[in-house]
Parts: structure tokens; sequence; C-alpha cells
């Protein structure tokens, strides 16, 4: 029966030039992008204790799930799996995620993933026209994309197919496909080329695998780009009934753009409901940029000015505070063209907010400048806070230059190498508060984002619970205005959504709440909501979860009713939310194995020190750190939104609540490793036997 | 099958017919305007083909290229999801500058429709109830003479190649995988789907030039509120408009 997969999987090997078909049935149990990624690794690579992220071993693959294409709002994510390089300090298994295109145009050319492996003696790049695909010759001895930036290298992608929205064919014969598309390519700049550890990989304006450091893992392969045209169509279970599905999420829960409904404050805290903005136009004429598939479009602009296409949020956004600082405006030009430039490089815009930040707070101490710890000229040469610096800043990053061969290491490699991690890590002047990833959102206040970071092997980047219990309810007190429910009732909402917990008290974020039990619940049931329906099935962090939405019968949002419409009209299976995210559940002990074969014991899940030490307090000009938070706490009998500024994670409680949360998934809590009871009965008994082997078991 | 016969040269009859005047298609000759004409009618030797009831239009400045629309009208027509088997074809460049980067290719149901013309089996005909252009499947023999045809770039016929016959836009009329009735008294999918209301339709033969089918839809909604340009040139931003500090 269709069920929205494509049948084959891409496996490149880049060192013998080979290509080959693997059975996509053999991975659905995975559902797609992460959960596919993940059970690839563990297929094809032997020596599981790998972790140099640029070995040639390391297998690095991308996709997405069973509904990218499809008719399902919001769900064509495509996800990268494989070992990342930014990760301190073990380059652990880890993933990464974009917008846009790719995993559509993918399966439309027959493909559910592509998987790389091994290690090209020249650059390279792949080109898929649907079932047909070529390793193609990427230096200037061939199709001389080999130095082009991001963007560069995708028009020029453009212009060997003739995309240029007439029709072409893919093949020879009239039964060849036609096309009007442009491909679908991911791409690295020169930071992805030259190996740094903060490299990122770009999809057309403005779409990126930020985090992970999978750029420079492209660039360890001499792998310059993936593009894919796909002409082919992808079939579902029960077509009328994704239609319908679609039709029924997006108009009555979506944005209706001839009806409004918000909070007092909306996007993106609407997140399902969320709608486009030009905000990242800065004052340029400009259309939304929607990814495939999507109902909200709510990926950036493109603007009338050519800047920062299809660029968003955050990239958009670190250098506003500096800008303004250093010259009193903010201007559209400097953001747009800096989204540009990051992008163009192929670097992670976290690693630019970080190091400007930990820089400046050693140029206060004196340590920068010529001759000194930082030996660096940029701080004399260049006026931090304008556009100039940072594009500077970049440049030297991407070319490992100057202070920028430091840099390119990711700022926990940089701080050892110069004898300062310990110390800035412990003040927060390097917020680095897992695995050498900057600071995202905080574990001292909003805590399950920390500790699902901490017991991953990355900042989850997952906003299910964010958006809703620290977003809304912080920027609705900051300015004054009205809750769109009070916490009690966001507390049942949640509940009613969350099964097979059903527990009120897991949004309860106040100081007893932080370490309990319902924490434990809220991190394994967001953990696996996310890897599945989200990292491996392919729906969008910026959509999903929905919990509360102004347009939903009693500000009901849609999760738990869609997530099991898709499911069933795209696969065939019902499959009711509880047994999704036993889905989800069974990837993430598939990582957590990989992990452990990697060296993870619990000893080592420990927060940057900062977190323990320094109280949560809005850092003023570090985007990561720019609010102080507000959540939903239960004390006293009694449900409230509480600001938790202040306050910090007690060091042995956070130990204690591993214990629980480890027993909680039936892990044994002295290591943090899973016991074979319960691999087995998630029919991974051969997960078991591969750690049983290495002494890494659960007892 | 479309009920009309077409006197040659031998003698064979035609019956009378109501039928538009005007050239369509091609971007010259006479403008309709807004009216629809009726009951003009010539002599037993032309051949006439009745309007088209119902017509697409686009407003390609706010499209957001998503694609939903294509995905959504291959679903509905062939219960699978394809770009290139939708019938109509959104031009997105994501490298290109507004709002140049985008086009919305949409089937105008030309009053002269040079793809049924072309035709030479008569698969590709008028319905004879709406007038919709569409392709009767079965008398297809793919010779794509339509897809030559279509006087508009990229051709607004497509040769389905999975299936192995020429297609368009039919307005929904025959949707097997829709619970909707489709065609110009019922629904689109394209339109339904289209989270911005980019599409939109008319049973009005639009004037036939370019800007008769590409039309701004974007002022009488919240489009303004959002930042976007209202304008016909979708350029011109009011003040509110002109925002240069993001959000979160």
């Amino acid at each position: 029966m269709a069920d929205g997969y494509a049948p084959r999987i891409l496996k490149v090997d880049l060192t013998t030039r080979e290509v080959e078909a693997l059975d996509t049935e053999d991975y659905k149990d995975w559902g797609g992008g992460v959960g596919m990624g993940a059970k690839l690794f563990w297929d094809l690579v032997e020596d599981k204790t790998l972790t140099d992220a640029f070995d040639p071993r390391n297998v690095v693959s991308i996709g997405g799930g069973a509904f990218a294409g499809t008719p399902v709002p919001s769900a064509a994510r495509s996800a990268v799996a494989g070992l990342g390089a930014f990760g301190y300090p073990v380059n652990w298994f880890t993933t990464s995620n974009f917008g846009g295109r790719f995993s559509a145009m993918l399966k439309l050319a027959g493909w559910q993933m592509v998987t790389v492996v091994g290690k090209a003696d020249s650059p390279v790049w792949i080109d898929i026209r649907d079932d047909k695909v070529e390793i193609r010759d990427a230096a200037e001895s061939g199709d001389g994309l080999w130095g082009l930036d991001a963007h560069e290298t995708q028009k020029a992608i453009y212009e060997i197919h003739g995309a240029d929205g007439t029709w072409r064919s893919t093949g020879a014969s009239r039964d060849s496909g036609r096309t009007t598309q442009h491909p679908a390519v991911l791409t690295i700049g020169l930071a992805g080329e030259n190996m740094t550890r903060i490299a990122s990989l770009i999809h057309d304006g403005g779409s990126g695998a930020g985090q992970g450091g999978f750029g420079g893992v492209f660039g360890s392969k001499n792998l310059k780009a993936i593009s894919v045209i796909g002409t082919g169509s992808i079939e579902v279970a029960d077509a009328a009934m994704v239609l319908d599905a679609r039709l029924w999420a997006a108009d009555q829960y979506g944005y209706q753009v001839d009806g409004l409904k918000s909070f007092a404050i909306s996007n993106p805290c609407q997140v399902f409901s969320g709608m486009p903005s030009a905000s990242t136009g800065f004052g340029s004429p400009a259309r939304p940029e929607g990814c495939m598939n999507c109902h909200k479009s709510c990926h950036g602009v493109r603007a009338a000015s050519g800047l920062g296409n299809g660029s968003h949020c955050y990239d958009t956004q670190i250098w506003q505070v500096p800008e303004k600082t250093a010259t009193g405006a903010v201007t559209g030009e400097t953001q747009g063209r800096l989204a540009d430039l990051m992008q163009a490089l192929s670097i992670n815009a976290l690693a630019l907010d970080t190091a400007g930040f930990w820089l400046g707070k050693l140029n206060e101490k004196g340590l920068v400048g010529t001759g000194k710890l930082v030996d660096t000229d940029i701080f004399e040469k260049y006026t931090f806070g304008t556009y100039e610096w940072a594009e500077e800043m970049l440049h030297r990053m991407a070319e490992k230059r100057e202070v920028g061969e430091l840099l390119a290491e990711g700022p926990a490699r940089a701080a050892e190498k110069i004898g300062r991690l310990e110390e800035d890590v412990k003040s927060g002047d390097l917020p680095l508060q897992e695995w050498g990833y900057p600071h995202h959102y905080d574990g001292r206040t909003e805590v399950a984002w920390g500790l699902g970071s901490l017991l991953s092997s990355r900042d989850i980047n997952a906003h299910d619970f964010n958006w809703i219990c620290m977003w809304t309810v912080t920027l609705h007190t900051l300015y004054g205005l009205p809750m769109p429910v009070e916490a009690e009732e966001m507390a049942n909402i949640i509940a009613k959504k969350t099964p097979p917990y059903n527990d009120p008290m897991i949004i309860d974020m106040s100081d007893e709440g932080m370490y309990s039990e319902s924490m434990a619940k809220l991190v394994s049931w967001h953990t696996a909501y996310y890897m599945y329906y989200k990292n491996s099935m392919g729906l969008c962090d910026w959509a999903y979860a929905d919990f509360v939405n102004p347009y939903g019968e009693n500000l009901e949002g849609l999760t738990g009713i869609a997530e099991p419409k898709y499911v069933e009209g795209v696969t065939g299976r019902v499959e009711p939310l509880e047994d999704g995210i036993k889905r989800g559940t069974r990837i993430w002990n598939l990582m957590r194995a990989l992990y452990i074969l990697e060296g993870r014991h619990r000893d080592q899940e420990v927060y940057g020190d900062y977190m323990y030490e320094v109280p949560s307090m809005p850092v003023p000009g570090y985007m990561l750190m720019s609010t102080p938070q507000c959540v939903p706490v239960f004390e006293n009998g009694e449900w409230s939104y509480k600001m938790v500024a202040g306050r910090m994670c007690d060091r042995q409680k956070t130990e204690d609540w591993k214990s629980i949360y480890y027993e909680f998934e039936g892990w044994d809590p002295a290591s943090g490793w899973p016991r074979r009871s319960t691999l087995e009965g998630m029919d991974m008994g051969f997960v078991a036997d591969e750690l049983e082997a290495a002494g890494k078991l659960g007892a | 099958m479309a009920d009309i016969e077409k006197k040659e040269a031998t003698g064979s009859g035609v019956s009378r017919r109501e039928f538009i005047t005007g050239v369509g298609g091609v971007g010259v000759g006479a403008v309709l305007g807004g009216a629809l004409l009726k009951g003009i009618l010539l002599p037993d030797e032309v051949y006439a083909i009745p309007a088209s009831e119902g017509y697409l239009l686009v407003d390609t400045k706010k499209c957001a290229t998503c694609a939903s629309c294509m995905l959504a009208c291959s679903t509905a027509h062939y219960g699978k999801a394809s770009l290139s088997l939708s019938r109509i074809q959104v031009m997105n460049d994501p490298l290109g500058l507004y709002p140049n980067d985008v086009a919305q290719n949409q089937c105008r149901q030309c009053p002269y429709p040079a793809c049924v013309d072309a035709c030479p089996t008569g698969a590709n005909h008028a319905d004879p109830e709406t007038g919709v252009r569409m392709v009767d499947e079965a008398k297809c023999i793919g010779c794509e003479r339509c897809v030559q045809a279509c006087p508009f770039t990229p051709s607004r016929m497509q040769w389905n190649h999975e299936d192995k016959h020429a297609q368009k836009c039919d307005l929904c009329k025959d949707t097997p995988y829709w619970n909707e009735e489709g065609g110009p008294e019922g629904k689109q999918i394209c339109m339904q789907v289209c989270p911005h209301n980019a599409i939109s339709f008319t049973k009005d033969v639009p004037v036939q030039t370019d800007a008769g089918y590409d039309v701004n839809l974007r002022k009488d909604d919240a489009w303004g509120q959002f930042g976007f340009s209202t304008e016909d040139d979708g350029m011109t931003l009011s003040g509110a408009q002109g925002a240069t500090y993001g959000g979160h």
C-alpha cells in the first residue's frame, strides 16, 4: 500500500565513487529523517566508537519523513544525521535540520534519504536527477563550484540545469520527467570547505542546518553540494483524507488572512496559527517565503532589496543590539547583508554571536589585542557592532585567518586552547550550556530545554513547550497584557495533549518541579515527540506542537488530533499519539546507544558550570539571553505564572533528577545506559547485543 | 465529449451556438472587459467554442512559493503529490529579486483556446455545460500538439509522463481524490489550499492581458497589517509597513 515513502535510499560512497540504492522498506519503522539517519549510521558504521566527525568513516544522512512533499501542512523539514564536528569534548552522533524544498524534491526523485559515506579524493558534487545520480567534478577542472559561496554555487547549479521557469526534461525520452522547477541544492561555502567546526549546510537563500558542524563534515569529504530535481510523485494511503486533513488543519487552526485571530502578542509564539511577517525585509517591499507545503510561510521574506532572502529569526537579529549600540540605529541593510554573508560563507550564526560576546568580555579584561592572549587586531581595526566588524570576523573565521583560526574550532576548543575554558564557562562569560553549544534557552529557568539538551548531544532547538510555556508567558507578562490562558488551564490543556502521561504537573517549572518525576515525564515525552513527529516524520518546529491556539475551540490547539490524522492519511497506519510517542522513544534509545558506544556516561552529563554558579539574569546584548523568563509554576497548591530570573540549577538536585529520569526511561541510573529489558521491549535486542559486547549495557 | 460539430469544407453541418467574439490567449486583439457577451450568432461555417464559465486569477506578488497549490492539485486529480503533474506551475527562483522571483502560471481558460483547436481527436475540448477547457484522457493520443499550441511560457498544457496523457487545469471539475465538488460552480483545490488567498476565482472573462490574470489580491485582508505592500505594484509601502526592527 502506498504510504508516502519514496522507495529507495541513495547511498553514495565518495571513496569508491559508487552509488547504491538501499530499500526504504528496511527503514520505514524509523519514520524518516533523524530516525532513518540514526539507523543508517548504526548499519553503515562498523566501529561505533568513532568520534572524529572529519574521519571519512563518518556517515551523513539527509532527508525527510513520510510527510514531506504531501499536502500535510508544515511537514517538509529535512534532517541531517551523523557525527557532528561541533560537539565538545566529543563529536557525538548528532542531528541538524533545515526547511525549504529539499526533502520533498528528494522524494519526488524517488529517494527517501541520501546517505554519504567515505571521502572523495578531489572536490565533488552529487547531481541527482530522478533516478540518475552523478558524482561530478566540483573543482576548476570540472564545474568550478569549489571556492564559490553557497549562493553562487546554487546559481551555478541552476544554470547547469537550465532552470529558468520553463519546461525542461530530465532525460532524453519523451516520457522522461519534465519540470519547471529549480533544483533543490544543499551546499557549503568557504567555512565548510575549510573544515571549520562552525560551518552550516545551506539551502536556497536562508534555509540552513546551522548547528552540529555538518558544513565542515561535507568539507572533510570534499563534498561541495548535493543537488536534486525530482519529476515523480509521492503516493499516499488515502489522498482524499490527506487533503481533508490539510484543509481542516489550515482552516480551523491556521491563520486566516481574512479573519485574523491572535493572542495579545502573537508571532511566532502562536505556533500553528502564526502568521507571515515582513519584519525580516526591514522595510523593503517583499513577499513571505514559505517552505514546501507549509500553510504559514514564516520562513523570512524575499525582499526587493535582494538582501536576506529566506533568512529569518536569529540570523537576522543577532547583530541588532550590537549595531544599535555602536551606531545608534538598526539598519535593514546591515541585518540583511550580514544574514546573506553568514549563509554565503555557511557559518552558524551562533558562532558569530558567541564570538562577539565572549571576545567582548575578554576585551574588557584587557586580554584581546595585538600580542595579547587573544592575539588579534580586529577590535583595533574595526568598531565592534558595525557591519564591518562582523564582516571581517566572518571572513577570518571562514578562512581560518588570524583570530579566525582559533574561533573556527568552535568556542569550547578555542577557549580550551588559550586556557580560558574553565574560568569563562564558570563565570558565564562563555555560556556553553552543554557539549560546547552556546546557551540557547535556559535550563535554569525553562528547565526541560536544558535537560533535554544535556541528555542529548546538542542544543535541542525544539520549541514545543518553549513557545507557549516560556515565550507567550514572558512576553505577555513583560508587556502587561492578558494571557491567552491562565496557568492552570494551560497545564490542563497540555496534560490532555500529552498521552500516555496526561499529567498537568509536567509543566510545573517551580523550584521543586524542576527536579521532579513530572519533569522526567516532560523530558521523556518531549524528546519522543520531537524525535518522531518532527525530526523523523518532518513536522516543523515552528508549527508543532500546537497546544494553545486562538482559533481552536476552548483555545485548544491541534496537537493530539492532527498528528494521527496525518499519519493515517499518508501511511494508512492508525496510530494514536501515544503510539507515535513510543516510536519516538525507540528512536531516542537508538541515538542514546550511539552516544554510549561513543563513550557517554552519566558523569559527563553536566552543565557548563555557570548554570550552577550564576543566577539566570537577562544579559542585554547577548541575543540568546536577553529576556527574563516567566514560566508556569505550581506552588502552595496553586498554579501561576512566575518570573524565575535569578535562579540557578542545584548541582546535587540535578544529579538526583538524572537518576529519576534514567530510571523512568528504563536505563541504569548508575551509568545512564539502557537496560536489555528496555531495549528488547522495543524490539531492539540487536542494540542490547552491541552494548553488551562493548560492556556498556545498563544493569 | 464536447458537443461541437465542425463544419468543414466538405459541408458537414454545425449547430448554431452562442459564442464570444474576441481573440484571447495571444495577447493581441480585442479586449473583452468584464462582461460576458452572449447571443452573437455567426454563420454556420464558423467553428464555435463556448467560453469557460470560470477563470483562476492569481496575485504573484502575494505568492509565498510554498507550492501547496501544486502538491494539492496533483493529489486531488491523481491521488499522488507531484510538482511535475500539477496543472498550475509556480516558477520560483529562491535567489531572485522580489517581485520577479516568482510567477504563478495558471491556465487562462482562453476564450480562443489554441490548445483545444490543436487537438486532433477532441480529447482536449470545452466542456459543453461549463465551457471549461479540459482533457478527456481516454481520447488523448499523446501527440502533444496542445502542449506546443499553448501560447504561454511555460505551457499551461502538461504532458503527464507517468500516466501518459496530456492534462490541463479543469477548474477541478474532475478530482476523484477530493471530497468536494469542483468546476465553475464549485471549488478549486489550489484556491482552497493557498494559505494567503493568492489565488482567486471569477466567472467574468478577464481582460486578456497578463494584468488581467495577475491581479491585486492584497487590499481587502490583513496583508497590509503584516507589513507587506498592498499597492498594485507591490512595491509601495505605507508608513506603518516600513518596519525596521525585528521581533523575536
